[in-house]
């Protein structure tokens, strides 16, 4: 029983491509990256929590270094397979109490998650969420995109094809102001299989997660940027209003991914919400 | 060159405005601070709304989403991208294929970030990588029509054709995902074996159609009840198995009772109203990591013991218990091959005529060379094949066997050419319609006079239908075969019914046989059974015969035939030869 439950775990940490650092005893910090990339965009931001949390980080299957082979139309059909990872992985590693730091269309696993085991999660920090990205006329919700512009994305994503492929993506040249970067990183951050991700980019821009959000029993913070192109501030006030106990904060930071833009900022956020009593 | 100043600032400037390639500078999130000629003169944008401006403004909504989700975070990490195509949306409206590489520096004290973009328009370049992405979605989408139809075979391979529930593989299958070891938390993985009363009767009486409408009834019952937690799966035939995980026992038989319940709601079958019922065994799994065909096995053995006390009822397996049919799922195995691979024997025991004293003739009975629990007497494994059917098989073996070994002593033109032989048959046999059309072919084949044969029935089973028996003998008696009735006194048969079977014989039980001599009420028994056959006109045998007093009894009550260990006990053909030979049998 002991060997079959490492081997799960074992399985469960390839697929995944787990990654643990920071403080070992400290408080769990997970972070779920979004659409279009991998663990590797949490890099700005990891510094500001590295001495207190127990951090831990993973790829979505198909993403990053996960392991390609565990990818199953099926279950990667909706949120909910990519919700199931998440909390297989917080079982694997024993997680409890865990501070779920959750990215653009992550945040909406991490809300699935969190109603599947409330027990497991104490906090969860949504960085630009949406709960639907296509506009739903017929009860008045805005998310920013219509049918088409889903089309258009996937046209997108095939002329990019060879460029984000893995094998047959051009390499980048050194950029000089950025020495402290491996050269493997550069070749290979948010390189992916271009069929997975045609796949993710349906299921994440048709999803529509608006009914479990009256669900989530836990308390979040949701991060607003400001001209975010994928969650415009209709949508952070949406998701604000229907998550039970949310707070919402808008960051001065421009773009979708303020981690990356704005470490420094979004941190102090984050940071000052956890500092707040539940 | 230390020497030499830099370049000149209007070369730069010319470089910059008049290179082969549009040339950018935006801030971190992408608003245009500096543009080239080169992209306002190709764009049709004039320079002043280019400034301020997104950058992804001037892209497709697709584009827009990629560069916020996939680019920006890139360049901010790394510092570089590389050759992303992109569209850029002119004045004019029409979308430019482009290329798009480009740098970032992080902000210093005396500048903010800045992103330095390069674009090329890259038509030729895009129409020739849409070709190839075309032809390998329409490759993709072959393989996906491939895999579906694999796909396809696979979920045929899992299920049962006629209910459409999955099969014993599928069901291991879909039962990969519970834990191991048999327990979900504080549930416990369980089993529900589910066998269906008297299925039989209905095949045989309203035929395979209404058979099979009957199990897809049963499989939706059992499925509307069972279903959403558990597993429903066909086995085989009329067997069905729940699995799921269960509180404990208590909970796995309530669904037993359940399951029993709606199947006891009569059904309508092509216009009639069928009864059914079935026996239900229900196995529990202990910690220890009992594997699914443990449980089942155990079910199996609990749902037996649910037949044997009177069926339409369950039964739960208590993990402690010992049976002695603990393996018969295994052992059912082992003698499919052994008859598959001539593990079977066939010894024959001589029938003496108690008058003359000579061997009239040899009850053949089947022996089974079991690789590891030596030579085993029917007793140990008939009344499993007649359970799972393969007695049907064995029977015709034994049949064709003894009737083939007939043939060889008759060419050997021995004098016991003559000689009896008598083969056993089951119940189900009885009912086979193959029956007779097989013993007709055996006959012939041999050249076997046919009164030479005879067939012996169980009481029992000829109580079990007496209206199918009697069509079935009297077919037999057509033939010109003799017929016996085997373990007489055993199975509360009425005279009057016996008068109805065209039989030639009766066996009287050997448990009567044991008493003679020291129970009174035997003796008047075996006395009684004598007198019968006699008063119908039929021969009357004593199985068992091991003693000379007994031989003594016998002949004082007038029984006709006896076999035994006193004569003989059942030999190989060989050793039967011999046996007769010292013997003057014949």
């Amino acid at each position: 029983m002991v060997e079959a439950a490492t081997a799960a775990v074992s399985t469960v940490i390839r697929r995944n491509n787990v990654t643990v650092s920071g403080r070992a005893d400290g408080p769990v910090m997970m972070f779920a990256h979004g659409y279009g990339c991998d663990q590797d965009m949490w890099r700005r931001l990891l510094p500001y929590f590295a001495n207190d949390y127990r951090l831990v980080l993973f790829d979505h299957v198909g993403a990053g270094h996960s392991d390609v082979n565990a990818y199953d139309r099926e279950k990667y059909g909706s949120l909910d397979g990519y919700a199931a990872d998440l909390l297989e992985i917080c079982e694997c590693l024993d997680l409890k109490d865990v501070i779920l730091v959750a990215h653009s269309v992550s945040a909406m696993m991490a809300v699935i998650a969190a109603t599947h085991e409330p027990e497991r999660f104490s906090r969860l920090i949504l960085v630009a969420p949406s709960p639907r990205y296509t506009n739903d006329p017929a009860e008045g919700y805005v998310g920013g995109f219509s049918q088409d512009d889903i089309e258009g994305l996937l046209a997108s994503l095939d002329s990019n094809y060879f460029a984000w492929a893995e094998a047959l993506a051009p390499m980048a040249m050194a950029n000089p102001e950025t020495p402290e970067l491996a050269e493997e990183l550069r070749s290979s951050f948010c390189r992916t299989n271009p069929s997975i991700a045609r796949h993710f980019a349906r299921v994440t821009f048709l999803s529509d997660t608006r009914q479990v959000l009256g669900k989530v029993p836990t308390d979040s913070l949701i991060l607003q940027c400001s001209d975010d192109l994928l969650a415009p501030p209709e949508v952070g006030t949406y998701v604000h209003q229907h998550l039970e106990r949310s707070s919402l904060v808008h960051l001065q930071a421009t773009g979708h991914c303020p981690h990356v833009s704005a470490p420094q900022a979004t941190a102090d956020a984050i940071l000052q919400y956890l500092a707040s009593s539940p | 060159m230390t020497d030499t100043p830099g370049p000149d600032p209007a070369h730069l400037e010319a470089l910059f405005n008049q290179a082969p390639c549009g040339y950018l500078v935006t801030d971190d999130g992408g608003r245009i601070t500096a543009v080239n000629d080169t992209f306002v003169n190709w764009t049709g944008h004039s320079r002043s709304d280019l400034l301020g401006s997104t950058l992804q403004s001037l892209m497709p909504v697709g584009d827009q989403i990629l560069y916020s989700t996939h680019c920006i975070p890139q360049l901010g990490i790394t510092g570089a991208v590389s050759e992303i195509a992109v569209e850029i949306i002119g004045a004019d409206g029409q979308r430019r294929a482009a290329l798009l590489s480009a740098s970032r520096s992080p902000a210093s004290d005396e500048e903010p970030a800045a992103v330095r973009v390069v674009i090329f328009s890259a038509h030729e370049r895009r129409m020739y990588e849409k070709e190839l992405v075309a032809a390998l979605r329409a490759a993709e989408e072959a393989e996906a029509r491939r895999a579906e139809a694999e796909k396809e075979l696979h979920r045929l391979a899992l299920h049962d054709a006629l209910t459409g529930l999955p099969n014993r593989a599928g069901l291991n299958v879909g039962l990969d995902q519970l834990p191991a070891g048999g327990t979900a938390g504080t549930r416990r993985l369980a089993v529900l074996f589910v066998d269906l009363d008297h299925f039989k009767a209905v095949n045989d009486s309203l035929g395979h159609a209404a058979g099979d409408e009957l199990l897809i009834s049963v499989a939706q019952r059992l499925t509307s009840l069972a279903a959403g937690s558990n597993s429903v799966a066909r086995l085989s035939g009329d067997e069905f198995v729940v699995v799921g995980a269960f509180a404990g026992p208590t909970e796995a038989t309530a669904l037993a009772a359940g399951l029993l319940e709606v199947l006891r709601t009569p059904m309508q079958i092509e216009g009639l109203e069928i009864v059914t019922s079935a026996s239900i065994g229900v196995a529990v799994a202990e910690d220890g990591g009992e594997t699914l065909e443990d449980l089942i096995r155990r079910a199996d053995i609990a749902m037996y013991r649910a037949k044997e006390l009177g069926r339409s009822r369950w039964e739960l397996h208590e993990p402690a218990e010992t049976d002695p049919t603990v393996d018969r799922l295994r052992a059912l195995g082992e003698l499919r091959r052994g008859i598959r691979e001539g593990a079977l024997r066939v010894h024959y025991q001589p029938q003496i005529d108690l008058r003359t004293g000579r061997t009239r003739g040899v009850e053949a009975l089947v022996r089974w060379q079991h690789p590891t629990r030596g030579l085993l007497p029917p007793s140990e494994f008939i009344t499993m094949a007649e359970e799972s059917g393969l007695v049907r098989p064995l029977g015709a073996w034994v049949l064709g066997e003894t009737l083939k070994q007939a043939d060889n002593w008759r060419r050997q033109g021995r004098p016991s050419s003559a000689l009896e032989f008598a083969v056993n048959l089951s119940a189900r046999q009885l009912n086979d319609p193959e029956l007779v059309p097989m013993v007709e072919a055996g006959l012939r084949l041999r050249g076997i006079d046919p009164a030479l044969l005879l067939l012996e029935i169980t009481e029992t089973a000829l109580m079990a239908d007496p209206a199918a028996a009697l069509a079935s003998l009297t077919a037999l008696k057509n033939l010109g075969v003799g017929l016996a009735v085997d373990d007489f006194g055993t199975g509360y048969s009425s005279l009057t019914y016996l008068k109805k079977f065209p039989i030639d014989e009766l066996k009287i039980d050997r448990s009567f046989i044991n008493g003679l001599g020291s129970d009174s009420g035997d003796s008047a028994i075996v006395g009684s059974c004598i007198d019968l056959a006699h008063a119908v006109g039929i021969r009357a045998v004593a199985e068992g015969v091991e003693t000379s007093g007994q031989v003594h009894m016998l002949k004082a009550m007038g029984c006709d035939l006896a076999q035994g260990y006193h004569f003989a006990r059942p030999l190989p053909a060989g050793l039967l030869k011999e046996w007769l030979d010292a013997n003057g049998g014949g």
